[in-house]
């Protein structure tokens, strides 16, 4: 009960806490309980406060102090030690209106004296005006009639150029209607002759700018094309503005794949010029061997449409020794050495290093080679020598390369030879004897079971 | 050295299209002592040496060339300012040793020769002991090729002056060497463009032959044994 007095904010006097005491022993010792206690809530304390100070067995209260200002509460803030300025319900007059009209309203007595501050917002638009005369004289039109420019003046004025507004009360019933860009197009051509015309600043439409008039231009054919413009965006369909969207993002798409065709447009570039450093003998094999189908990792099919030829010049030095029955991989080329530098001291003997991309089992075999023909293998670095010896070196790369190359072919033909054997027992085919040459084991077989596949007519070789 | 006062450092850049060729003969001789010697273990005096191939004094335009020793020597970074740029040493083993050339022109980077110090004969031969007193000469033939110098470099490259008034030879006869070097290179190189057009020709047949035996088997494969013998 005390909780909702306590709400209700009425105060009882002789009204108890409720305590331990009054619930156990019942009213008897309430009322006993009530006129011991000496101690008072007080004014303003919360009593949940009030009952951790004051609890049932009357302890004292805690020694340590708990408030150190006179009051329980704090006094509220003093805001403006200034005496309260007087507000007075005054009337007014509005300079914009013209009917003298009398409104009330709040203001301070000191601001009595002062004009209606909003006043100065009421801004008129000044409209040119024009005489018969010169009506006659400059602003005839075709178009327009003297009565409806003068309507449409009137309202100009009347509405301080709120063309829309103006265009809503334009007086259809004694005109024909016009579009908003219309009404701007004939006011401000008024306004722009006018101004030519005429030598005071009368209208807002010119501004002076280094003592030189400067007319505002209204471009209604601009307008009359951005708001279609404005309209047909407005109108689209919901299907029309998906179907553009897809479209975008296929145009990203599209250009996204230009650009990755012009890279490697450029790297194809990059790669054939240098396969185009390379020797021309590297060329012939490459060409005498474009029948052979060379896959290539690095190629892409784009790389394919460019030029075939490519993947057979392409610089793989360090080509792995070829499988045989499979499709055999042959790359070759000579050794492409470095370019002359800019400028700058150099040593002859440089020139003669075998550039990185040769690896070293090439190396070694190149050496060998070399040694075999007795030739120093860092010979007395002259110009020409320095030339002939690179020259030398790269044939020599190529020759080990088409070696290699005739070794797998070969191993290619026996392959398919045993296959054509184990196909058609007791037949064999002949590999023509010139091409064994590297293995050295001279084909042994019966001459009356050869099958000559290779010498058909139109055919250069002559194996039999 | 006269004229570097004339051209400052960067004073109109490079010739343009200009390669001036100056060749130099680098390497060691070396003489045996005909025994160890006691306090050291050395066996032989070297020097080791960069010159001109032509008689020419070098100065003019390198301002110093420095060798690298193997480290056991005592400071191993020697530099040789003036000619003759040469270095004599005592030792007992072969070593690399790195010759580093610097040029007076600040534009230009140094260049580095390796040349291996031979001290003894190869192969070394049982029955002829190292002969005492006579020389062994190792020595390289280079060529310094500045590409585009500075007017500077120019002038100096252009300035040199004998080096001696009595003639002036080396040990190895180059020019001997030069013309059969190049003899044999052209020779073989002859030769192994010949391999290559015969090696080209083969791989042609082969890759014809490779595509009439896959004919032959495709056709075994598509008919019976009888037919490719009536074929044939």
């Amino acid at each position: 009960m005390a909780d909702i007095l306590d709400i209700l904010d009425i105060e009882q006097p002789g009204t108890a806490e409720i305590t331990r005491d009054s619930i156990l022993h019942g009213d008897k010792m309430k009322k006993k309980y009530v006129t011991a206690k000496a101690a008072r809530r007080p004014e303003g304390m919360h009593r949940e406060v009030f009952a951790l100070l004051y609890n049932d067995n009357k302890d004292l209260p805690p020694l340590l102090p708990t408030d150190t200002g006179k009051a329980y509460k704090q006094t509220k803030a003093k805001l403006g030690m200034r005496k309260v300025r007087k507000w007075v319900w005054a009337p007014f007059t509005n300079p914009a209106r013209k009917d003298n009209a009398v409104f009330y309203h709040w203001k301070r007595k000191t601001d009595e004296s002062k004009e209606y501050p909003f006043a100065q917002f009421n801004k008129q638009v000044s409209i040119p005006s024009y005489s018969e005369s010169e009506y006659n004289q400059y602003l005839k039109s075709e178009d327009w009639s003297q009565a409806e420019t003068d309507h449409l003046m009137d309202l100009c004025q009347r509405f301080d150029l709120r063309f829309i507004v103006i265009h809503d009360r334009w007086d259809r019933a004694a005109f024909r209607d016009r579009s908003v860009e219309d009404l701007k197009e004939r006011y401000y051509n008024i306004c722009g002759i006018l101004s030519k015309v005429k030598t005071n600043p009368w209208s807002n439409t010119v501004t002076m700018v280094n003592g030189e008039k400067r007319v505002y231009h209204y471009d209604a054919e601009h307008e009359r094309k951005r708001k279609e413009q404005l309209r047909r965006l407005f109108d689209r369909t919901k299907e029309q503005i998906e179907e553009e969207q897809t479209l975008l993002a296929e145009l990203k798409k599209i250009e996204a794949r230009k650009r990755e065709r012009e890279r490697k447009t450029q790297d194809l570039q990059k790669l054939i010029s240098r396969a185009d450093g390379n020797s021309a003998a590297a060329n012939q094999t490459a060409i005498a061997n474009d029948g052979m189908n060379t896959p290539s990792t690095v190629s892409s099919s784009i790389a394919r449409r460019h030029d075939r030829k490519l993947h057979k010049k392409k610089l793989a030095s360090q080509q792995r020794p070829m499988r045989a029955i499979e499709t055999v991989t042959v790359e070759w080329s000579g050794i492409k050495f470095p370019e002359a530098r800019g400028t700058g001291v150099w040593l002859r003997s440089q020139r003669m290093k075998l550039p990185p991309g040769v690896g070293q089992r090439k190396t070694k075999a190149i050496e060998q080679e070399l040694r075999l023909m007795n030739i120093d293998v860092a010979p007395t670095p002259t110009e020409s020598i320095c030339k002939h010896f690179n020259e030398l070196r790269s044939d020599l790369a190529l020759a080990l390369d088409l070696k290699n190359a005739l070794t797998s072919y070969e191993f290619e033909l026996q392959a398919l030879r045993h296959q054509y054997e184990a196909l058609n027992p007791g037949k064999t085919l002949t590999i023509p004897p010139s091409i064994c040459n590297t293995s050295a084991e001279a084909d042994t077989k019966p001459l009356g079971e050869i099958i000559d596949v290779v010498g058909s007519p139109g055919s250069h070789n002559n194996t039999i | 050295m006269s004229g570097q006062t004339d051209y400052g450092p960067d004073s109109g850049g490079r010739v343009k299209g200009l390669v001036i060729v100056k060749p130099i003969v680098y390497g060691n001789i070396a003489r045996y002592f005909g025994k160890k010697r006691e306090e050291d273990g050395h066996t032989h005096q070297w020097t080791v040496y960069v010159k001109p191939y032509a008689n020419e004094d070098m100065s003019v335009y390198i301002k110093k060339i420095h060798f690298k020793l193997h480290e056991s020597y005592a400071n191993p970074n020697r530099i040789v300012t003036k000619p003759p740029y040469e270095l004599t040493e005592t030792g007992w083993g072969e070593f690399e040793i790195v010759i580093k050339i610097y040029f007076h022109d600040p534009n230009e980077r140094p260049v580095t020769l390796y040349h291996i110090l031979k001290l003894f004969q190869s192969p070394v031969n049982e029955s002829a002991p190292p002969t005492v007193g006579r020389a062994l000469v190792s020595e390289s033939y280079e060529e310094i090729v500045f590409q585009e110098p500075t007017l500077l470099m120019q002038h100096m490259l252009y300035s040199v002056k004998p080096i001696t008034n009595g003639p002036w030879v080396h040990d190895t006869n180059f020019e001997e060497k030069k013309e059969k070097t190049l003899e044999r290179i052209i020779a073989a190189q002859a030769k192994v463009r010949n391999e290559i057009s015969d090696l080209k020709e083969k791989l042609h047949l082969a890759k014809e032959t490779i595509t009439k035996f896959k004919e032959e088997i495709a056709k075994v494969q598509n008919n019976p044994p009888s037919s490719i013998l009536s074929a044939i």
